[in-house]
């Protein structure tokens, strides 16, 4: 029973990685980019469209193209612990708005 | 009657050694011919399987290298082992190891949304010493060829420089694998473990769970 436990808890997943969604203050935190002007900070990659982002992401223009989680409402951006909401944003490529979470202003 | 007894004694002495490939022989019935002190052999004289390999000795020495998975604060990479075996009985020999794991890898650890510094490292990164103790148990052999099963605990330090990240591990072992004899003296194996135990790191990530599994071959001399 312990080992399956363990077995389980060791394939746990997590939402965010050092590539999309970790907390940072820096860019040492994250594989490629803070965005230290969300709220807690925000890991992500650079990206000219959304074929350069992880499934689930858009490429948005901010930064010059970055990625950030696509969502369909605000609930889709609670797992980011606050501070962010669904809004409709510049896609970086494609010349339309996607809908992704950001901060709030 | 001592001297009877001393005569079929040593008639079982001087066939004992055809008797243990007996299940290869086709079998011949017993004739006219036959010495009277030889008949009783089959009853009182059964063959004796050895308990283990016959060119094992008390004490060996070893050296494996093959590959461990790990993943998240578990080391995996090459390994490379070192091996002392010791006997403890018929069929035992306690085997300690040093056991080096080299993986290492680039950052994988962060702070999620909820600020819980996580790590997420795949299969084969970061580093790790151990020293295990395990008992190897031979089972039944085939030839040159024995199979055993082994298990044990461990102790020792998981690192991943990347991320500034490191702890003590203490892993329980428990796998099995087969032995070769290829000279008098030296025989090749070939081993597979799991492990599973627990980790305490530093870096606000306290207590996590070890998961992996060792494959490795090496080569062992008799001392």
């Amino acid at each position: 029973m312990i080992a399956i436990a363990a077995l389980l808890c060791a394939c746990e997943s997590n939402d965010v990685s050092r590539d999309i969604g970790a907390r940072c203050t820096d860019d040492n935190d994250c594989d490629v980019r803070c965005l230290d002007d969300q709220p807690g900070g925000f890991c992500t990659t650079l990206c000219d469209s959304d074929e350069d982002c992880p499934g689930g992401a858009h490429c948005i223009t901010e930064d010059g193209g970055v990625c950030v989680f696509a969502c369909g409402s605000d609930g889709e951006c609670v797992f980011l612990n606050g501070g962010y909401t669904c809004q409709a944003v510049d896609s970086q490529g494609a010349g339309a708005k996607v809908m992704v979470c950001l901060g709030s202003d | 009657m001592s001297r009877q007894r001393l005569i079929i004694a040593t008639a079982a002495l001087a066939i004992a050694p055809s008797l243990v490939y007996a299940d290869d022989a086709p079998a011949v019935p017993a004739t006219s011919t036959d010495s009277p002190t030889q008949k009783p052999t089959d009853a009182s004289v059964a063959p004796v399987a050895p308990a283990a390999p016959a060119d094992m000795s008390d004490q060996a020495i070893g050296a494996s290298i093959g590959v461990a998975t790990g993943g998240r604060v578990t080391p995996g990479g090459l390994r490379v082992e070192g091996h002392y075996l010791y006997q403890l009985s018929d069929r035992d020999w306690f085997d300690g190891r040093a056991s080096f794991t080299f993986g290492g890898g680039a950052a994988e650890c962060f702070y999620d949304r909820t600020d819980t510094y996580v790590c997420d490292h795949g299969l084969a990164q970061g580093d790790g010493l151990e020293v295990i103790a395990t008992v190897r148990h031979f089972l039944g052999g085939q030839g040159m060829y024995w199979p055993f099963v082994q298990g044990g605990i461990g102790a020792g330090i998981a690192r991943f420089g990347a991320d500034g990240v490191s702890g003590l591990i203490i892993p329980l072992h428990a796998g099995g694998g087969v032995r070769a004899s290829i000279a008098p003296a030296i025989a090749i194996v070939a081993a597979a473990e799991l492990e599973f135990g627990l980790g305490v790191f530093g870096h606000d990530i306290g207590a996590e769970p070890q998961f992996g599994i060792d494959i490795t071959a090496g080569v062992e001399f008799r001392l």
